[in-house]
């Protein structure tokens, strides 16, 4: 149960995209074809091991529907990572259907919508987030929509990293939540987190934070004390 | 307050100006005053007037106030005052100045002042972003406003917060502020703020709300702790109660493991003051909330076990077996370890091991009974043992027949003065106490629960009723009870307990139905047209009645089915038994215990039904009122129906039998498997291992044919088929030139005699003509080469030998390999039948094996080769020894020959001899007769010539003499 670090992680992206199965993947190991629609937000959790490190993955699965937006967006600044989700065989118009290219002109809104997914978590969330965008169903390549291709330039060209999974079949699922830890842990190495802040989404693990606590604590204690006489 | 009134009072309007007035000038200073200080003193104003004149200033000032917010943010003394302000005449908290008659008046006041400040949602956007003003008082007021209009109005208020960003993320900042007030006032904030939201209860565990409440109640002093700690599990309790995503955050955050220490209450009877009863009570509740019989029961059931592991549970059953502890809060802490036990076997197993620190130890579950059978103990305390005896049967066959087994004849007498948990039940069931009676009876159907084997146990129980008479079954005393007509708890309580012992169990029913009395007292009670007050029992009766039909077995002849049928149809009437049986789910009592498994009654009287038993009635209702209705046929086709079903049944119970049998068999296999693979990687070390072997013996073999080859070669001349026997032509060969030689030499050297007698025959003709023939053989070389062959033969056959004893161990390690493999293809088959993966990894198994197989065929082949080769060899051998013999023979005979030859030479050597003294003495007479002599010369260096090694020197001495 000991764990050096813990993130917080939300998922977001449109309605039906798998956003629940991928967590029902990466949690329970196993694949729901019906799912209910998220209602609000769901919790899961899942122990994994980076450098050796146990870090307890607390992940927040969003509803995607825009009547829950205003709810979703609380869950932006308090987390260390966030995988936007689109579905690769989506056909709908109101996910990421083509992503670069010419036809830019003409799905104009589409675009706009994905970008806006984004420009909700930057503007929302601490300026550290790592965000990871997935195309997820990779399953189903013959109703594929999206190419990998294109994923991976608007990718690129927001600064996120790519993957490509598949709930169903859980390809890249591992991968895909690890992976972002893995950025999360490299820049907490680096320096960039500021980890003593639970606002990012990031604690220390029970066992290094028992001095903090006490010595917070302590501190809490006194200024109270002025506060209130 | 009463000296700030009078000043402002004073100061701002006389005394002649009524209150209308006044409120009305100071509003007009606030709106249109230049002057901070003088909008600043007229809010001051207002606030003082506030309390008093509550519906004047609201009305008037209300939207002063809210333009005062918006403007004079700069400075917090003014905002402080209007938020005060805008507190008091939203606020019903503090009424010490309104009469009690008037309070719903205010409450109406404080709801239409919340709708018209909440009408402008921006305001309250406006007294959120004015929390983030860190001095105190802003905050405190911007607190208790927000807090009130959140009491006011709490959904409309909660959803503006929802939809404000980051609103309740700054709310939540309120529970790390260093000022002990705000941070406490701030708990209550978020009471009302989570109420009834799960979308805000979400999002304020999300900014680590557990964490914080933990560390305040920590901090506190747990149970110890003031009402900041009750106001923190208030607000725990908010959060987690019917929020499953919370209780898993709650869960997979290890926090439960932090509500151990609350429960760490000392023996000590000092302190058990209001708050830290209300304190535990609330904590208590808390662990209920994530245990619950509501929760999915996947994560109850994880809960539970973490209870288990942190050592919660442990906890809890000290404080269970502890003294001095208050009634209300060893009630809550039964029921509470009732829900942390309830369908959980482990911690199931856990509490049936627990002692009461008495002397000699007794089980807590019978110190508990002890409780439910004493009519001195508190009722709600009694029901609370009920339903943790309950919450230990729920699912737990072992303890059932733990419970069962002390009521049987073979337990009962060896344990003497303690009292066992069968004898208490039994005691209750037939107390004086109706309470008992209906607790032990509910309590007893709990051990039956879905448990065949418990209800015939149940049956063998007897009991002795009084000295002198024969002892009563169980079933017979319940019944005897039943027929008295005893308090209707007492009646009610037995006949569940019939009916949970009766349904499904034909046995128990035939047992009920032996008893002749029964089926007459039933019937009667059903028919009687009785009062309201025993339709209940009338209805329980006709479901017992309903029961001993639907489950009979039609073993006793007096009471078949179809008899029982008849009776009601000619006694009672099917529509009448229809209706009596729809008196007990149509009873008022009945959808309330339905609800929940606790037996939580309100008083003694509503002690009726028991939730498992509502269950019982859901179930059978249906398929009584059938079976009565049913005719006979119908009943026969539908016998057939069951007995199919039946068989059915026992086809799909035989197929799981097999399954499981086969999941074994599985097991197994695969670890068979898993042996066969390491010996497979065995044997195919070992077969390459042989395969080099053979390699080997082949080179070897090769070497020796070739070694063979050169052999016969050398015998060739000598045997018919030189290279079928091909040992040694070569030599015999030789020998047999130099036989060839020798002859040779002898035919010379008898010719040279024959020469030599001619000559001597001349000299003697003449004078005396000297002969010599010599003759040598080479039959010492020739042995020497036999001994050589000899020994190369002695070789060969060692050799030979080395390889056959090398051939026979490959041979039985090739058996064994055989066996093995024989081995491996006998198991090999038998996973392919039982499951598709263990066929594919047999068919690999099997492909290697027949590689294996293929293997070793090979190397059998080669083999027999080899053995072939070694016999064709072994024939070669015996056919070189006895050419050799043939060839020892010859030799002999050659030797013999040359012996002969000898004699002959030696014969002749001596006639030489004596011809060459003739000679000699010839010459010296014809030297004497001077005739001079030349041949001498001639024949003496032709005599050396011919002479071999052997004769040399004989040659030279004859030469000398």
């Amino acid at each position: 149960m000991a764990y050096a670090y813990l993130f917080k992680y939300i998922i977001i992206g449109d309605t039906g995209v798998g956003k629940s199965c991928l967590l029902l993947q990466f949690t329970d190991k196993r694949f729901q074809p019906v799912h209910d629609l998220t209602i609000g937000v769901e919790f899961g959790a899942r122990m994994i091991t980076i450098d050796g490190k146990q870090i307890k993955l607390q992940i927040w699965d969003t509803a995607g529907q825009e009547s829950f937006r205003s709810i979703t967006r609380s869950y932006y600044r308090g987390a260390a990572g966030a995988l936007l989700v689109y579905d690769i065989t989506s056909t709908r118009e109101n996910t990421l259907k083509i992503v670069i290219g010419l036809s830019l002109m003409f799905r104009r809104d589409t675009f706009n919508h994905l970008t806006t997914w984004l420009e909700d978590a930057r503007q929302h969330s601490n300026s550290n987030m790592v965000i990871m965008l997935i195309g997820n169903k990779s399953d189903l390549e013959s109703r594929r929509e999206v190419k990998k291709e294109e994923g991976e330039a608007f990718a690129r060209e927001h600064g996120l990293i790519f993957m490509e999974t598949s709930a169903k079949t859980a390809s890249n699922v591992e991968e895909a939540f690890i992976n972002t830890a893995k950025e999360i842990y490299e820049k907490i190495q680096e320096g960039v987190f500021d980890i003593n802040n639970e606002a990012n989404g990031i604690k220390i693990g029970p066992q290094h934070a028992a001095t903090n606590a006490t010595h917070a604590g302590s501190q809490g204690g006194q200024q109270a004390g002025g506060g209130c006489c | 307050m009463n000296f700030l009134r009078g000043v402002m009072g004073g100061q701002s309007a006389g005394p002649q100006h009524t209150e209308a007035e006044t409120i009305q000038k100071l509003c007009d200073r606030v709106a249109s005053s230049t002057l901070l200080d003088d909008r600043r003193n007229a809010v001051r104003a207002l606030k003082s007037l506030s309390k008093k004149y509550r519906l004047e200033v609201g009305i008037q000032a209300m939207e002063h106030l809210i333009h005062v917010l918006q403007t004079d943010r700069s400075d917090s003394e003014i905002i402080g005052y209007a938020l005060d302000t805008l507190y008091n005449i939203i606020s019903n908290d503090e009424e010490e100045e309104v009469e009690e008659n008037s309070t719903r008046q205010s409450e109406d006041l404080g709801s239409q002042f919340t709708e018209i400040f909440i009408k402008q949602q921006e305001n309250v956007t406006l007294l959120l972003s004015l929390l983030e003003e860190f001095d105190f008082h802003v905050r405190w007021p911007g607190v208790k406003l927000l807090t009130s209009l959140l009491k006011q109005l709490g959904p409309q208020v909660q959803q503006i917060i929802l939809v404000s960003p980051m609103g309740v993320s700054r709310l939540m900042d309120l529970l790390a502020d260093s000022r002990e007030v705000i941070r406490n006032d701030g708990v209550l904030l978020l009471q009302a703020l989570t109420r009834s939201n799960g979308a805000i209860q979400k999002i304020v565990a999300f900014e680590n709300a557990f964490e914080r409440l933990l560390d305040i109640i920590t901090e506190e002093g747990n149970s110890d702790g003031g009402i900041v700690v009750e106001d923190c599990l208030i607000l725990l309790q908010n959060l987690l109660k019917n929020n499953n995503s919370n209780q898993n955050f709650f869960k997979e955050g290890s926090y439960i493991q932090r509500m151990k220490p609350w429960f760490e209450v000392g023996d000590e009877n000092s302190g058990w003051s209001a708050q830290k009863v209300t304190n535990l009570h609330l904590m208590l509740q808390l662990v209920r909330v994530l245990v619950s019989p509501n929760n999915p029961p996947g994560a109850t059931s994880s809960c539970q076990k973490a209870m288990f592991q942190c050592g919660l549970l442990q906890q809890l059953c000290t404080i269970l077996m502890a003294t001095g502890v208050p009634a209300d809060i060893l009630t809550e802490t039964i029921n509470t370890v009732s829900e942390v036990i309830r369908g959980c076997q482990v911690n199931q197993d856990y509490f049936a091991s627990v002692n009461a620190p008495s002397n000699p130890p007794r089980p807590a579950i019978v110190v508990l009974l002890m409780s439910m059978v004493n009519e001195r103990q508190p009722f709600v305390l009694r029901c609370a043992v009920l339903y943790c005896f309950q919450c230990f049967l729920y699912k737990n066959q072992k303890g059932q027949g733990e419970i069962v087994s002390t009521l049987l004849p073979s337990t009962i007498d060896a344990t003497g003065n303690t009292v066992s948990a069968g004898q208490l039940l039994c005691g209750g069931l037939f107390s004086t106490d109706s309470l008992s009676n209906w607790c032990a009876a509910v309590a007893l159907a709990h051990a039956l629960q879905e448990n065949a084997t418990q209800k015939e146990q149940l049956l063998r129980v007897q009991l002795a009723t009084s000295i002198g008479n024969p002892p009563v079954s169980l079933l017979q005393q319940c019944t005897n009870i039943l027929s008295q007509g005893s308090k209707i708890q007492t009646r009610v309580g037995l006949l569940m307990l019939l009916c949970t012992w009766l349904s499904n169990c034909p046995i128990a029913v035939t047992h009920f139905l032996h008893n002749s009395a029964n089926v007459p007292f039933l019937t009667g009670q059903i028919a009687e047209n009785l009062g309201e007050e025993e339709q209940l029992v009338q209805g329980l009766c006709a479901l017992l009645l309903g029961i001993s039909i639907y489950f009979n077995d039609n073993s006793l002849e007096t009471y078949m089915k179809e008899k029982l049928k008849q009776l009601i149809e000619k006694r009672i009437g099917k529509e009448n038994f229809i209706e009596k049986l729809g008196f007990i789910s149509k009873h008022e009592l009945y959808s309330r215990a339905s609800q929940k498994p606790q037996p939580n009654f309100p008083s003694p009287e509503y002690m009726i039904f028991d939730h498992e038993f509502t269950k019982l009635v859901k179930e059978l209702e249906g398929v009584i009122t059938k079976a009565i209705y049913k005719s006979s046929e119908e009943d026969k086709k539908e016998e057939e129906v069951k007995k199919t079903l039946e068989q059915h049944d026992s086809i799909v119970t035989h197929y799981k039998n097999m399954i499981r049998e086969q999941d074994l068999q599985l097991e197994e296999l695969k670890q068979q498997i898993s042996t066969l693979k390491c010996q497979n990687e065995q044997l195919q070390t070992a077969v390459t291992q042989q395969v080099s072997q053979i390699q080997q013996h082949k080179d070897q073999y090769n070497l020796l044919k070739v070694q063979l080859g050169k052999d016969s070669q050398h015998q060739g001349p000598y045997t018919d088929g030189a290279q079928m026997n091909g040992v040694q032509p070569e030599e015999i060969s030789r020998l047999r030139e130099e036989i060839e030689e020798l002859k040779s030499n002898r035919e010379l050297l008898q010719s040279q005699l024959a020469e030599k007698d001619s000559l001597i025959e001349n000299l003697k003709s003449s004078q005396l003509s000297p002969g010599t023939n010599e003759q040598s053989s080479a039959t010492a070389g020739d042995s020497e080469q036999i001994a050589e062959l000899k020994q190369e033969l002695a070789t060969l056959k060692s050799q030979l030998n080395s390889q056959s004893v090398e051939i026979t161990k490959l041979q039985t390690e090739k058996q064994e390999l055989l066996q093995k493999t024989e081995a491996f293809a006998k198991s090999a088959p038998v996973p392919g039948e039982s499951e598709t993966v263990i066929a594919t990894k047999t068919t690999d198994v099997e492909g290697r094996l027949s590689a294996l197989l293929q293997e070793t065929k090979e190397l059998k082949n080669e083999i027999k080769a080899l053995s072939e080769e070694r016999t064709a060899i072994k024939e070669q051998l015996d056919s070189s020894n006895s050419t050799i013999a043939i060839l020892q023979n010859e030799k002999n005979k050659l030797e013999v020959d040359i012996t002969d030859s000898k004699k002959e030479q030696d014969d002749l050597l001596v006639l030489l001899a004596d011809q060459d003294q003739k000679i000699f003495s010839l010459k010296n007479k014809l030297k004497e007769l001077g005739h001079p002599v030349e041949e001498e010369d001639e024949l003496e260096s032709g005599d050396q010539d011919d002479e071999d090694d052997e004769d040399e020197d004989d040659g030279k001495e004859q030469g000398h003499i």
